[in-house]
């Protein structure tokens, strides 16, 4: 099925694309079962969603909220004001999202500024009587005192529940006041997998924001999605003649809306990129570049070529291409050297650690392992050149436990010990401390375009060996520490057992 | 995308106010005439469709998310009467989860995946239960879902009051981009002080009587056989009433906001009926002493 653009609430990721969280085995395996390599599907499994069987585990120990993608994404926006319509809680978050801001804008050279975000603090009584006039009251303050080009709404579970009707305000102060006023559905109990907070935004941009039957075109214009990462595709893309327009963090209302004027959308993260690309080119015919990310060189490769294909620029892309692998590949046999023998782990979102996996096989490192936080069988565009899993395993070769889970320590200690690397890859930080307390060091990649390209192969390589410096310092942290775990549960060989006992003991 | 727009009704009323019945009738009667209608039942009891479906119940949109991992809402259509597609919202059992968030999921399901346009629909019948106690039940009311509100009401002041709290909520909405009211079906109207109590209500709250409905045993019949009126007893004048009821609301194009009365309004011409009706009574007792 399409996306549908219809109704305000997004569909979410499990429901559209058949989305797990619970996995363990080969990477092979998992792309087996994957809608891809089953091909065409029959009519009764509906168009996208196809089923991968999951392991369910009997509880959580940690996880983030879709509301928090629509933070640090709508939230993120320059000229936008984001009004949380939820109670107090759920704005915990805006101290983290607000030093991500800062930092993210000093990186990329903009005015460095504090996020817009306003809670309407739902109380005891808002949820009896209903939190309309709450919200409707946030919008008019928000309009005071920020004068924003936009104005977004986050729902909550809150309001969610008891059916607050923030459409209809939203349609009626978007009259009055003459901006966009656009409600994101991202209520925490929609989805299992935070990542459909990134579609809930999109989905409330591409109705209300992206400019429709645009009077111009800009041939030479890109958007590339993204977080908050430096600015590596601008040098890029320039070498191809081409402008980039980075959407949705850190842009400009007017850069979102300018979306349907570009030449085509590229991303890095299928994970992040997939339902705003394939609504960009569904609803505003922007063609989505379909190729593999840009990661080791056959992926900056294809990635490349495939823009310059869609541009009419393949001329230039071949002696870039050409230039870059001159340029890099010296230090990149130094790199390789060193590396010679050291034991890779990459914990990250799904697509981003496909990319990642392909970038530490190129730097000669060993990854017999990954923890991937979700899995998508297939993405919007259903196009198998985004394939990513498939395209790490064609070109670097299987991953031989490869595991799916949404961070859990309880079950992260049993993974780094089936394969005892020498460092591990993390965004999402939370887990590196559990790594430390091993004796294995973590590099945060905070900034996600660090791997990025021909240089993100020297850039990781370097980190590595960074971080590699740090190995006694962990080793002597090893020596000092007590994991919180019982005997049993660190003897336990299999991170997913509980899941398993609850598969064979309870309901199918 | 050069479709046609379709139709959307919710037709709301008091438990056991004789909802269901009429809305089956009425989808039955709109079948009939050759339309394309989906009768969608919000009610966790989930036996809006049961006389267009031989007194069968069918498995609820909210079964199937409690079932699945992934809803296909295509499955929760189930076909009835000279073809009708009956779909149930379903819920939660009496006294645990929320039912107001079972219309909200169960409608969005439907809507996300395009199953009112794939069918090519001319109608969308909500069949809503009573009182519009949160938000969800008034989802149907909402901007971009029915065009069209009318409530079922018989001249019973508790079924009014249940009418005037909908009028409330209809109000509520109306300035943005909700339903509006098309007007009050009278159901079980066998006399003319019943009829009048109706039409002074109607008056006061500015809207109107669209069709008054007597009480009738044909109904019954037909229900207790699992059937419509119109399935059962096609030539009855009950059948006419009900076929004359589903013409004029699918010629209905206009409907209004309504004042509902407020609480003191609503007190003083309840009890203005009541002196009145306790009048009616003893001028009857009177006659039959006299006879």
């Amino acid at each position: 099925m399409p996306i549908n653009l219809k109704t305000a609430v997004v569909e979410s990721r499990e429901q559209r694309l058949g989305t797990i969280i619970g996995w363990d085995g080969k990477a092979s395996d998992l792309s087996k079962e994957s809608a891809y390599a089953r091909g065409g599907c029959e009519a009764k499994c509906g168009q996208k969603a196809r089923r991968i069987c999951e392991l369910q585990g009997p509880f959580t120990q940690g996880s983030v909220c879709s509301e928090q993608m629509v933070e640090c994404q709508a939230g993120n926006v320059r000229d936008a004001v984001l009004i949380q319509h939820s109670p107090i809680g759920c704005g915990t978050g805006q101290v983290i999202y607000n030093s991500i801001f800062r930092n993210g804008l000093a990186i990329r050279g903009l005015p460095v500024q504090n996020l817009h975000l306003i809670s309407t603090n739902l109380l005891e009584k808002d949820m009896v009587f209903g939190g309309i006039a709450k919200l409707e009251q946030s919008i008019r303050d928000a309009w005071k005192r920020h004068n924003p080009k936009a104005i977004f709404i986050a729902t909550s579970c809150a309001t969610g529940v008891i059916g607050d009707d923030v459409e209809s305000v939203a349609t009626q102060l978007e009259e009055e006041l003459g901006i966009p006023v656009i409600p994101l559905h991202c209520e925490g109990f929609k989805s299992k997998h935070w990542s459909t907070g990134f579609d809930a935004t999109q989905h409330g941009i591409l109705r209300q924001i992206v400019r429709k039957n645009p009077e111009k075109k800009q041939d030479d214009l890109v958007n590339v999605i993204n977080l908050w990462g430096s600015d590596v595709f601008t040098p890029m893309l320039a070498e191809l003649g081409l402008r980039v327009n980075y959407v949705v963090d850190m842009a400009t209302v007017e850069e979102l809306a300018q979306m349907s004027e570009a030449a085509a959308t590229v991303g890095f993260c299928y994970t992040l990129s997939s339902y705003l690309a394939a609504g960009l080119e569904q609803e505003f015919g922007v063609p989505e570049v379909k190729a593999p990310m840009p990661y080791g060189f056959a992926g900056t490769d294809a990635w490349l070529r495939e823009i310059a294909r869609v541009t009419n620029r393949e001329g230039k892309a071949e002696n870039y291409i050409a230039a870059e692998h001159e340029r890099v590949k010296p230090r990149l046999e130094e790199l390789r050297k060193l590396l010679k023998g050291k034991r890779g782990y990459v914990s990250t979102g799904s697509a981003y650690a496909h990319g990642l996996i392909g970038v530490l096989r190129e730097l000669g490192v060993d990854v017999d392992g990954s923890l991937v936080f979700h899995h998508d069988p297939v993405y919007d565009s259903q196009d198998p050149r985004e394939d990513s899993l498939a395209h790490l395993i064609d070109h670097y070769g299987d991953v031989e436990h490869f595991t799916v889970g949404n961070r859990q320590q309880y079950q992260f200690y049993a993974l780094l010990q089936r394969v005892k690397p020498d460092f591990i890859i993390i965004r999402h930080n939370g887990l590196a401390p559990l790594a430390a307390k091993l004796g294995i060091p973590a590099i945060p990649l905070g900034d996600e375009h660090h791997a990025i390209g021909y240089q993100g192969m020297l850039n990781l390589g370097e980190s590595i060996l960074d971080v590699l410096a740090h190995k006694k310092y962990h080793q002597d942290i090893a020596a000092h520490v007590k994991l919180p775990y019982k005997k049993s549960w660190l003897k336990q060989k299999d991170p997913f057992v509980l899941a398993r006992k609850t598969a064979a003991g309870s309901e199918k | 995308m050069g479709k046609k727009a379709i139709k959307q009704i919710a037709i709301y009323g008091k438990g056991g106010i004789g909802k269901s019945t009429t809305t089956s009738n009425i989808s039955a009667a709109l079948v009939e005439a050759g339309y394309k209608v989906m009768q969608f039942g919000c009610d966790p009891k989930a036996d809006s469709t049961n006389t267009l479906r031989g007194g069968e119940y069918i498995p609820s949109v909210l079964d199937l998310l409690r079932e699945n991992a992934r809803v296909d809402a295509h499955e929760a259509v189930f076909q009835g009467f000279k073809g009708v597609y009956c779909v149930e919202a379903g819920g939660p059992q009496p006294g645990v989860g929320c039912a107001g968030r079972g219309i909200i999921t169960a409608v969005q399901l439907l809507k996300q995946q395009d199953v009112f346009e794939e069918l090519d629909l001319d109608y969308v019948i909500y069949d809503v239960l009573g009182d519009v106690v949160c938000g969800g039940f008034a989802v149907p009311v909402r901007e971009g879902i029915a065009e069209h509100v009318f409530t079922i009401s018989s001249a019973d002041f508790m079924a009014i009051y249940a009418a005037n709290n909908l009028f409330r909520g209809i109000k509520t909405y109306s300035s943005k981009g909700g339903a509006l009211l098309g007007g009050v079906i009278a159901n079980s109207i066998n006399s003319d002080f019943h009829r009048d109590i109706i039409d002074d209500f109607v008056e006061k709250t500015q809207t109107q009587v669209v069709e008054y409905i007597p009480r009738s045993l044909t109904v019954t019949q037909a229900e207790l056989q699992g059937k419509t009126t119109i399935e059962a007893a096609p030539k009855s004048e009950q059948a006419a009433i009900y076929r004359r009821l589903a013409r004029k609301i699918a010629d209905h194009t206009e409907s209004k906001v309504p004042s509902p009365l407020d609480a003191k309004e609503l007190r003083a011409w309840s009890s203005s009926w009541a002196d009145q009706l306790i009048e009616i009574e003893r001028k009857t007792q009177r006659l039959a002493v006299g006879a």
